[in-house]
């Protein structure tokens, strides 16, 4: 007889961190198909190189620090890091951005802390703030999407390549960059609304052309992982309500110097970062109330420094001052315990 | 019937798989080759084997008596003979082993003499009360508390609700719920009985929606009475009994509280059953309904099973081919345990075994780190926050986990269940309520330790003054009475001239000599004491006794005391030495005056002094009484010690007084007692180190927790008075 | 400060307050590879991380105000242990201030009249070499205990250790930020340093990261975490060499109680 000794309970769901990860990823597909749609292949491009270097950095950290390899490579939580980076950065980006970027991202973010489970920032977000305050042209430089009045065609397949890999002159495309909707709406509202009017990128949209279609994919996507229980609506719902609500109110206060709601809550990085990014299990708040506060504090503050801040969009430094947060957040949203008159609060004494 | 329910939170809804077990009647187990009784079934202090090996029992006579409050007897599940009385493996989670009382059955079945109660509400509550003790009756949904000390509820105590929990949310098992649909007359029998016992307010069923044929058996049965079959949604586990208690009536059990405190009990159907057949039919606990189930067994099912049966006997007849199966699981696949050795017999609270297949409990998957999804914290039904206890009891940061409420944490499994990386996590919490609880006794030993040592060091101080004083006066006597001597030498000088000045001198090396040889033999003894402790020392160090540290102080100071008769005995030899050659002129020298005296006096003095200390301490007790002075045990313990130091030494003057051989007897009597005392104190520690290994080995999150406790203080309590008694009859 | 006080008491023999000590029994050595490494000031009481992470942009940065700052230190201790013995316990760190502060100020002026470009660079952090811990530091635990020589030449070195440190974080951040080395060397040095500068690589983009603050932390978390390193396997290699001696004389010792 076989009998192996191992503790109640006997069974469990058959949900894994690794099958989590995987649905993560499977959840980001209809953006990434949408970004490759209008800006051409260079986001997958970017999303396949960056999980190649990503895979190769972490198993390279983790000989290192004399950890299984195959075991924690195979959590996928490395090439999501990737994903989400990759989605996030410009499509046309230079490899060496990549690099950089997911480098900082896996080595110094997230295995410098402990690996998976132990960072307290999310990692993603480490290596673009990293990539942004480091390189603000070439991270703030997209080509404009195809469905922009007077842009021809998105770069094709090898053209995207010679944009990331090859020593293509990039001046070439500097002609054709734009700023984002939302650095062209920094830049003229409220001082000079005939050029904001005028400017092509908001040209025949509601939050910028072809924005808009990037959010609502990966609104789509971040429902499927809500059907799949795989995260919460918390998140996601209270971040972008009260970016909703506090854009609507300064709409509705000075509309010439304030972009409309819908042009926040559907233009640059905002659903990405609602349910891919804000949702990051690891360093996300954990109990519901707790996660409402964290949303919604993510999108005040994304809403405070796209309207008062030095950059155009801010997802990624409102979820990184959120992560900081979190603990404390954590410590005063604890449940009530069965039997207990009052929940737990704060810091345990010791 | 439109009771509203009160939904507890999180929750799991793991695959049920009841209905494999369902399809067959409950089936008669066969009396097996050899059952195995254990004299634990329940949780309290083991029974007390009262047959002899070879003893022929018949079916339902008392074989172990219960040992105190917190305890039960064990029956004899059918007729047979004794045929061993021993330690086997038994039920329980690390596999340990325990005294079991082995039956050849007879094959007989023959029951004894049953004493049914026809008519019970004639009788007082506590007698009932006491017949459902006496037929061993423990709950028989998980831990194992006797009920009737859940019965048995202090008096004034209103209890609003009497809740019987059919509810039986672990996947697998359909014990209850094939009773229910066979006999549910029977289990309302003796909810009846508990409902005149406790007279609650409103009598509830719990049960779960999955099972609708049980339900309809119980509507049938309770159609003409006011019991009121409430049916709870499918969740797991809702069949917790604290998790129910709010279920049905929105109250909440307070963190260490009992059902009680809130006005509810709970039991459970097995148990209502089993109260049914002893007092209607006078029969004892001796079997129970046991599910039989998994992919590896042929004749999935329900087996009423004699309590003592072996597993593997059980299988056997169900048809298991355990090499299909993973594991082998007593209780349910969420909150059961697997078990390695097949030949533990079934318990009173084993209602379910499992032998599943590979493919339907596959290996547990590597753990991974947690990444703080907070699905544990969702499904957690105690409302705990399981990612960080697990961080804590990893770190062994128990005071911490301690401040999250790791006590409250039912061991329910849901989190483990649900935990995306596969964190044993409910292992962690046993653990780390392990170690919460060592700590904690540690801290209770300590404490006791330093008190003792603190008592017994003022009894020390105590008595080098009260011999400093004794010394000082044999000297003032002995220095009056030489003075005096020579004063008459002097007076009549011519008379006794040769003799009498001699004398002082040729007494002093006489009892010098006696001195020395008195102390000799104190000394031999003290070595040998020293030298047996060290034995037992070593054989203790062998045996990785616990107690070693208090074995080797105990030896240590043994050595010291050997050493320093020997010192003694040698300044007496040469003392002696050096006054026996001496000229008969030589005075005495002080050192060895006060031996010299009468022991009589010695005797009443010591009397007198230990009675003065007697009752000082009484007046002390009485006052701390009065204060309610938290020192009020210590106070205590020392008045009992000086009341028998007293009450000795009256007895020993007492004795003093009769003829020298009568006081030799005497001697030899005070040796007795403190035998027989020795032997009280080593029971009473047993007694108590036994409560302790209940009290840990205790693994659910059960309300017999106190009680088991204030048993396991009481019995420590006990030990202390034994040791402090028999410390003052070795004074004596 | 506790941190600079307990250092004090690593060392036994200068453990004793305010008895002068004859300079001669100083142990030179200890002190040399106390201010270079095993009590640096940054690598191991990290002191003064202020103008180290702002102003360890660029090698000549580092250098400048590493060089003064060992100024500052050296010239406070030696003037710190000569008035050592008259100045009371009370008022001893506002001596001990004063006389930093009035280092610092010829020093701010010497740059101001010779350096005067790097002198607009450092701006304020000269005059913040005052609030250097390191300096009060080694001026109170140190200099307030020792004799001239020995104070000077633990000023030197700890400043030394500054400056090494310094200028490793500035080599480090010149190199990631520009990929230049010794640029603007002539800030310092004069005209003869116009064509140091080395490219390493030709059109690099620049990566501001490492210049701002948050890449000197970064960077200085790795040198802390080299230097641990390296005493590490300093002391497994001491261990290794002192195990022999130590077991075999241990083993000529038990022959005789074994058994
Ligand atoms: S379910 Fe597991 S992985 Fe998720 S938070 Fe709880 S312990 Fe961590
Ligand atoms: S085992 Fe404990 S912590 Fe886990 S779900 Fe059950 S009660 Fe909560």
């Amino acid at each position: 007889m076989s009998v192996l000794h191992v503790t109640s309970p006997h069974v469990r769901k058959p949900m894994t961190t690794n099958a989590v990860m995987r649905h993560v990823i499977y959840g980001t597909i209809p953006g990434l198909a949408v970004l490759t749609l209008l800006f051409g292949w260079g986001t997958l491009i970017n999303v396949v190189f960056g999980s190649l270097v990503a895979v190769a950095a972490e198993a390279l950290v983790l000989r290192l620090r004399n950890r299984p390899i195959l075991f924690s490579i195979k959590d996928g939580s490395a090439i999501l890091t990737a994903v989400l980076l990759a989605l996030a950065i410009p499509p046309t980006s230079p490899w060496w951005i990549t690099v950089v970027g997911i480098l900082f991202a896996i080595v110094i973010a997230k295995q410098l802390y402990g690996g998976l489970g132990s960072n307290p920032f999310n990692p993603a977000m480490i290596g673009y703030v990293l990539l942004l305050i480091s390189f603000p042209l070439e991270m703030t430089t997209w080509i404009p999407a195809n469905l922009t009045e007077g842009v021809a065609a998105s770069p094709s397949f090898s053209q995207s390549l010679a944009l990331i890999f090859g020593s293509v002159d990039r001046t070439v495309i500097d002609g054709i960059t734009m700023a984002t909707p939302l650095d062209t709406f920094k830049t003229y509202a409220g001082n000079d609304l005939d050029m904001l009017r005028s400017a092509s990128v908001l040209q025949g949209s509601i939050a910028g052309v072809g924005w808009e279609w990037v959010n609502i994919a990966f609104l789509v996507g971040g429902l499927y992982l809500v059907a799949r229980k795989i995260i919460t609506w918390h998140i996601p719902v209270a971040m972008v309500t009260s970016l909703f609500l506090l854009a609507g109110l300064f709409y509705i206060i000075d509309p010439d110097s304030y972009a409309d709601p819908i042009f926040h809550v559907l233009g640059g990085g905002t659903m990405l970062g609602a349910f891919f990014i804000a949702t990051d299990p690891v360093t996300a708040a954990t109990s519901n109330k707790g996660k409402l506060i964290y949303g919604a504090l993510i999108g005040l503050l994304i809403y405070v420094i796209r309207a008062w801040g030095g950059y155009p969009d801010a997802v990624a430094f409102a979820v990184l001052l959120l992560n900081l947060c979190a603990p404390t957040i954590e410590y005063y949203t604890q449940p009530r315990a069965y039997g207990h008159k009052k929940a737990n609060s704060g810091i345990a004494k010791s | 019937m439109s009771r509203q329910i009160w939904d507890i939170p999180g929750g799991i809804h793991p695959a049920q798989n009841k209905i494999q077990s369902l399809q067959t009647e409950i089936t008669r187990a066969d009396i097996p080759a050899e059952l195995v009784i254990p004299t634990q079934q329940h949780i309290g202090a083991p029974a007390k084997p009262c047959v002899e090996v070879g003893d022929k029992v018949l079916k339902g006579q008392v074989i172990a008596e219960g040992n105190g409050f917190v305890s039960l007897p064990v029956h004899a599940p059918t007729s047979g003979e004794v045929i061993a009385i021993e330690s086997r493996p038994i039920q329980h989670p690390s596999q340990i082993d325990g005294v079991c009382i082995v039956l050849k059955p007879d094959s007989n079945d023959t029951w004894g003499a049953r004493h049914p109660i026809d008519n019970y509400q004639s009788l007082e509550r506590n007698d009932v009360i006491d017949a459902i003790r006496n037929a061993g009756i423990a709950g028989m949904g998980g831990a194992g508390f006797p009920s009737a000390i859940k019965l048995g509820i202090k008096p004034g105590t209103k209890i609003e609700q009497l809740i019987l929990n059919s509810v039986e949310c672990e996947p697998y098992i359909t014990a209850d719920d094939k009773l229910i649909q066979e006999r549910a007359d029977e289990i309302i029998a003796g909810l009846e009985i508990m409902q005149w016992l406790v007279n609650p307010q409103e009598t509830l069923i719990g049960i779960e929606d999955n099972k609708p044929d049980a339900i309809a058996a119980f509507k049938k049965a309770t159609a003409n009475n006011n019991i009121e079959v409430v049916v709870v949604p499918t969740k797991y586990p809702s069949g917790g009994e604290k998790q129910l208690i709010y279920m049905l009536t929105g109250k909440e059990v307070s963190s260490g509280g009992l059902p009680s405190d809130v006005g509810v009990i709970c039991q459970n159907t097995g148990t209502a059953y089993a109260i049914n057949r002893a007092i209607h039919h006078g029969e004892p606990l001796v079997s129970r309904i046991t599910t039989v189930t998994g992919d590896a067994v042929k004749h999935k099912g329900n087996y009423e099973v004699l309590l003592g049966t072996p597993v593997d006997a059980l299988l056997a007849q169900a048809g298991a081919d355990m090499s299909a199966a993973s594991r082998l699981i007593m209780g349910g696949p969420m909150m059961g345990f697997s078990i390695h050795d097949a030949s533990v017999p079934v318990v009173k609270v084993t209602n379910c075994l499992l032998a599943p297949t590979t493919e339907e409990i596959p290996v547990p998957a590597q753990e991974q780190a947690c990444i703080r999804c907070g699905s544990c914290a969702q499904v957690c039904p105690a409302g705990l926050l399981p990612q960080q206890l697990y961080w804590f009891s990893k770190s062994n940061e128990l005071e911490k986990a301690e401040h999250f409420n790791l006590a409250d944490c039912i061991e329910c499994g849901a989190c483990s269940f649900v935990c995306p990386s596969n964190i044993p996590l409910v292992q962690y919490f046993r653990f780390g309520k392990g170690q919460i609880r060592k700590h904690k006794s540690e801290t209770i030993k300590a404490d006791h330790a330093r008190e003792r040592f603190e008592f017994r060091q003022a009894r020390l101080e105590k008595e080098e003054r009260e011999k400093e004083q004794k010394r000082k006066a044999r000297a003032e006597a002995a220095a009056k009475k030489q003075a005096a001597k020579k004063a008459a030498a002097l007076a009549n000088p011519p008379s006794d001239a040769s003799g009498s000045p001699t004398t002082p001198g040729t007494d002093d090396v006489a009892d010098t000599a006696s001195n020395a040889t008195k102390l000799k033999s104190a000394w031999a003894s003290a070595t040998k004491r020293w030298k047996d402790a060290e034995k037992a020392l070593t054989i203790a160090e062998k045996n990785g006794s616990d107690q070693l540290e208090a074995f080797q102080k105990k030896v240590d100071q043994l050595k010291a005391k050997a050493e320093k008769t020997k010192a003694l005995y040698e300044d007496a030899k040469t003392s002696a030495a050096s006054t026996s050659p001496s000229s008969p002129s030589a005075s005495p020298s002080p050192a060895v005056a006060p031996v010299s005296n009468d022991p009589m006096v010695q005797l009443k003095q010591a009397s007198a002094d230990n009675f003065k200390a007697w009752k000082d301490a009484q007046k002390k007790t009485q006052e701390a009484e009065a204060n309610s002075a938290d020192n009020l045990e210590a106070l205590r313990e020392e008045e009992a010690t000086l009341k028998a130091k007293s009450d000795a030494s009256k007895a020993a003057m007492k004795e003093a007084r009769a003829k020298e051989k009568e006081a030799m007897q005497a001697k030899k009597a005070t040796e007795d007692p403190t035998k027989q005392l020795k032997l009280d104190a080593a029971i009473a520690r047993t007694k108590a180190k036994k409560a302790l290994k209940a009290l840990n080995s205790l693994d659910d999150d059960h309300a017999s927790h106190a009680a088991l406790k204030a048993a396991y203080e009481k019995a420590l309590a006990t030990a202390d008075n034994a040791d402090a008694a028999l410390k003052a009859a070795e004074e004596a | 400060m506790s941190t600079v006080e307990s250092t004090a008491t690593d060392n036994p023999e200068l453990d004793l307050p305010s008895t002068p000590k004859k300079t001669s029994s100083v142990d030179t050595k200890k002190i040399v590879s106390d201010g270079l490494w095993n009590n640096n000031a940054v690598l191991v009481q990290v002191l003064g991380l202020c103008p180290l992470l702002a102003v360890s942009g660029s090698i000549v940065n580092s250098l400048a105000l590493g060089l003064a700052t060992m100024f500052v230190i050296t010239t406070s201790n030696i003037a710190v242990s000569m008035i050592r013995n008259y100045t009371t316990d009370t008022v001893r760190l506002p001596v001990f201030v004063m006389i930093i502060a009035s280092f610092t100020t010829c020093i701010e002026f010497l740059m101001n009249a010779f350096t005067y470009e790097l002198y607009l660079v450092l701006g304020i952090f000269i005059p913040l070499i005052v609030t250097n811990c390191a300096v009060l530091g080694r001026a109170d635990a140190f200099a307030s205990k020792n004799g001239v020589f020995a104070s000077a030449l633990d000023g030197l070195m700890t400043g030394l250790g500054f400056t090494l440190v310094i200028v490793a974080l500035g080599t480090i951040r010149e190199v990631l930020g520009q990929a230049t080395l010794f640029d603007n060397m002539h800030l310092l040095f004069g005209d003869i340093a116009q064509n140091w500068t080395i490219h390493i690589v030709d059109d690099y983009k620049g990566f501001l990261f490492a210049i701002l603050p948050p890449g000197a932390f970064v960077i200085m978390g790795f040198l802390l975490a080299l230097k641990n390193i390296v005493d590490k396997k300093l002391k497994e290699r001491a261990t290794a060499l002192a195990d022999k001696p130590v077991s075999g004389s241990r083993r000529v010792r038990t022959t005789g109680n074994i058994s």
